[in-house]
């Protein structure tokens, strides 16, 4: 692991194609300035959010994921995020019963017009996850258990 | 050959003096699982408490997974880098005499046609020293495999507990050798013999449970295509992998790739015949259903097997009725085939 | 014991006899001291083999998704609620099954007598249960334990121990145990994030991978499981701890409003992973944010398709 100071977040960004990935697109648009630290997937929908893809980023050494939807009533589907917001919460609580850091696994409505709120939740996010530091929930590889000992 | 005696409680100093020759594996509950782990150099309370591991010896030449070889990728171009296994020589204390033969079976499939090293490796760098029951489990049958509680097959040493102290008895060159050269052993009397055949008079008759395997290929074979029959043996079955990822003589594996970025790794894990992904394929499954599943357990022990090397691919060690959720049981399978 | 099974073989003869059902599915005594084995059968011969008794430890359920036709099945309290779930999520039609409920005062956890007398199970000469206390055998000797000292967790503050959903009822209403919260979840809680990250690490370094735990899980009813997708590959069917840990946490949320806390995983875990205390967080997870209770009422939306308009909001910024 290289020493933390070098180091610098990677964070996957999950954001519905109707709010938040236009949001995120205005904030471009805007010239607002928000950390270059995530990767940014655009889903149809929050509700397309499946655990699994939380889980197997956290897996593959992402130091964290954001879920980002259209806000309560306003899901392009009716009720996609509604059904999102169920399986994020207990997702994430499940997550931190397992002893994972809650500030890795985050969520937050952002509509199509706001910009300034999505910098806000991703500069945000990346400020409290360079407090955690890397993820290293998924280091140290368990090779041989034989010779391990 | 060579029988001497040892005290148990100059047991811990035999171990470690074996211990710098050797790593010695002794029945442990540590990892939280009965399983044959490290030697730690002090307890000994295994002698009193062991019966058998859940987990098989087979775990120390066979793991559940192991790592075969590594590679990578970088501006020159691929490396490959071979993950041989521990050279070094190991020794499992107070393995059981069906777990010993089992191996023995493991030995012809890992070196017929093709000589597995990962598995010769250890498998030739590891001596056995048996201890042999006093109280077998009530799910043990190994008495009808014409092997029994105090069988010494596949064994280097074999050690019978006469009290406070264990008779040690050499099976192999091997076992002598290394009897030979261990300290603080005293020779067996007459009377230590007549003791240790005692004990395994009483261990033989506290096996309990049979199996008939009178014509057993033969009668298997006679009720294959009996659909009826499997279809009902096998209903309460719940196809999960513990009677064969946990059999002693199972040897099934299957082979993946982790592969990050530039470098990854191909590991071996067991894999079982229940799952049915098993035998998937891209056009058909010819283990589809629970029934043909079963029947492959039962014949390739009983039945395939056999036929190939000669032997029952089972040793009785009944971690398959002992563990088993819905408590299936081989035996009464076995002893309930149509036709007989 | 001996009047519910008598009852029970009664009732499933006549239900067999009239034709109303094609197979019964119930306990018969196992092949091993104090265990009992599932039986499946449509042979009206066999039905004398049936019994029940308090190491009736499986929940049958689980094969209600593999069973053609109509079927009868015995269901203690926790059964009856994964069968309601099984119906909520359409596996199993309410009229193709015939619930024979059994009001239950707790199943007998054969390794904690096992731990308590410093004896293996087959070691034991004869376990005797009487309304709140256990007494075993061993040596001659006779021991007594409370009720509360050798039954599975799961029955230490069982919720529904008569069943709700039934169509014949095999003895009188059992009256729900007082909550309790489980020891080991409590100390879980009580420990650092850390520490409960390393507790898991370890506990899932053991797993074998026989996916026993979702093989007896009446709520693990996919035709085929997500580790067993290879396009995309969500997990490698490696035994890596980091996988079976990821395997473990995905299968609790994807049973999460269908668990009942039948205790099953746990107990069928070969090599003692203690999995109750990560479905028993999802259960009262579930209770907490959502107010919902796994398999209580058969007409009820399940959890993960259901929503409130207003609810779990602090989970969004």
């Amino acid at each position: 692991m290289e020493p933390k100071t070098d180091w610098e977040p990677r964070v996957v960004g999950f954001l519905c194609k109707w709010c938040s990935y236009a949001g995120a697109d205005l904030a471009g648009t805007s010239r607002k300035k928000y950390p270059a630290n995530i990767r940014i997937i655009r889903v149809p929908c929050s509700g397309r959010v499946d655990p699994l893809f939380i889980l197997r980023a956290l897996r593959l050494g992402f130091d964290g994921v954001l879920v980002s939807g259209c806000h309560p009533g306003d899901c392009h589907y009716q009720t996609g995020n509604y059904r999102a917001r169920r399986r994020f919460a207990i997702t994430r609580k499940i997550l931190e019963g397992m002893g994972v850091e809650p500030q890795r696994v985050q969520a937050s409505w952002v509509s199509a017009s706001e910009g300034g709120k999505f910098v806000e939740v991703v500069t945000g996010m990346i400020d409290e996850i360079k407090k955690l530091g890397p993820n290293e929930l998924f280091t140290d590889g368990r090779k041989n258990r034989k010779t391990e000992k | 050959m060579t029988v001497k005696k040892i005290a148990k409680k100059e047991l811990a100093r035999l171990l470690d003096e074996w211990s710098r020759q050797f790593s010695v594996l002794v029945p442990s509950v540590e990892t939280g699982v009965a399983q044959m782990t490290g030697w730690q150099g002090e307890d000994t309370s295994f002698v009193d408490w062991y019966r058998n591991t859940i987990l098989p010896p087979k775990d120390a030449i066979l793991p559940v997974m192991e790592e075969m070889f590594s590679f990578s990728k970088n501006e020159d171009g691929y490396r490959l880098e071979m993950s041989p296994p521990d050279s070094g020589r190991q020794l499992i204390f107070g393995i059981r005499p069906c777990d010993a033969r089992a191996l023995a079976m493991l030995d012809v499939v890992f070196k017929q046609d093709y000589e597995d090293t990962y598995y010769m490796r250890r498998r030739l760098n590891t001596v056995l020293v048996g201890i042999g029951c006093t109280n077998p489990y009530d799910s043990c049958f190994c008495t009808s495999l014409s092997s029994g509680p105090s069988d010494t097959a596949g064994l280097d040493l074999m050690l019978t507990d006469i009290g406070d102290e264990f008779v040690i008895e050499a099976v192999t060159e091997a076992g002598r050798e290394l009897l030979d050269k261990s300290q603080g052993m005293r020779p067996a009397t007459a009377d230590d013999e007549a003791r240790a055949r005692e004990s395994r008079d009483i261990a033989n008759q506290r096996v309990t449970q049979n199996v008939d395997v009178k014509k057993m290929p033969d009668r298997l074979l006679a009720a294959f295509d009996n659909e009826e029959y499997w279809r009902k043996i096998a209903a309460k079955c719940i196809s999960c992998g513990i009677c064969t990822l946990l059999c002693p003589t199972c040897y099934c594996f299957d082979i993946n790739d982790e592969v990050s970025d530039n470098r990854g790794a191909r590991y071996r894990s067991l894999d079982s015949c229940a799952f049915c992904i098993y035998t998937k394929m891209p056009v058909e499954n010819p283990r589809e259903e629970k029934w043909q599943r079963v029947r492959n357990r039962v014949c390739h022990k009983y039945e395939f097997y056999p036929r190939l090397f000669d032997t029952i691919a089972c040793t009785g060690c009944g971690r398959c009725i002992r563990l088993c959720p819905v408590n299936w049981d081989i035996t009464r399978t076995l002893n309930s085939i149509p036709g007989q | 014991m001996e009047e519910k099974t008598e009852k029970l073989k009664n009732e499933a003869r006549k239900l067999l006899e009239k034709g109303q059902v094609c197979r019964i599915v119930g306990f018969e005594p196992g092949s091993l001291k104090f265990t009992t084995t599932p039986l499946i059968t449509g042979e009206k011969d066999e039905l004398d083999r049936l019994v029940i008794n308090p190491f009736i430890v499986n929940n049958l359920s689980v094969y209600l998704t593999g069973l053609k036709g109509c079927v009868a099945v015995v269901a203690k309290g926790c059964d009856s609620r994964s069968i309601v779930s099984l119906i909520q999520d359409n596996k199993v039609n309410r009229e193709d099954v015939v619930i024979l409920g059994i009001p239950c005062s707790g199943i007998v956890d054969l390794s904690k007598i096992e731990y308590l007398v410093g004896k293996d199970r087959d070691e034991l000469d004869d376990i005797t249960v009487a309304n709140n206390s256990i007494t075993v055998t061993v040596g001659g000797e006779k021991r007594e334990f409370t009720k509360s000292k050798v039954l599975f967790d799961n029955c230490l503050g069982c919720e529904l121990p008569t069943p709700r959903e039934y169509d014949i009822l095999i003895g009188e209403q059992v009256a729900p145990s007082p909550a309790l919260e489980s020891g080991k979840l409590k100390e879980l809680k009580d420990m650092p994030p850390e520490e409960r990250w390393r507790f898991w690490k370890e506990e899932f370094s053991r797993c074998i991978r026989c996916y026993a735990c979702r093989n007896v899980c009446p709520a693990c009813f996919c035709n085929r499981c997500f580790v067993e997708e290879t396009e995309p590959q969500w997990l490698l069917p490696t035994p890596h701890w980091q996988d079976n840990l990821l395997f473990q946490v995905t299968r609790t949320i994807h049973v999460a409003g269908r668990c009942t806390e039948c205790g099953e995983c746990q107990r069928a875990c070969p090599v003692g992973i203690p999995l109750r205390s990560m479905t028993r967080e999802m259960y009262d997870l579930a209770g907490e944010l959502f107010h919902y209770k796994a398999g209580m009422d058969k007409d009820e939306e399940p959890l993960l398709t259901a929503y409130e308009v207003e609810e779990a909001e602090n989970f969004f910024g």
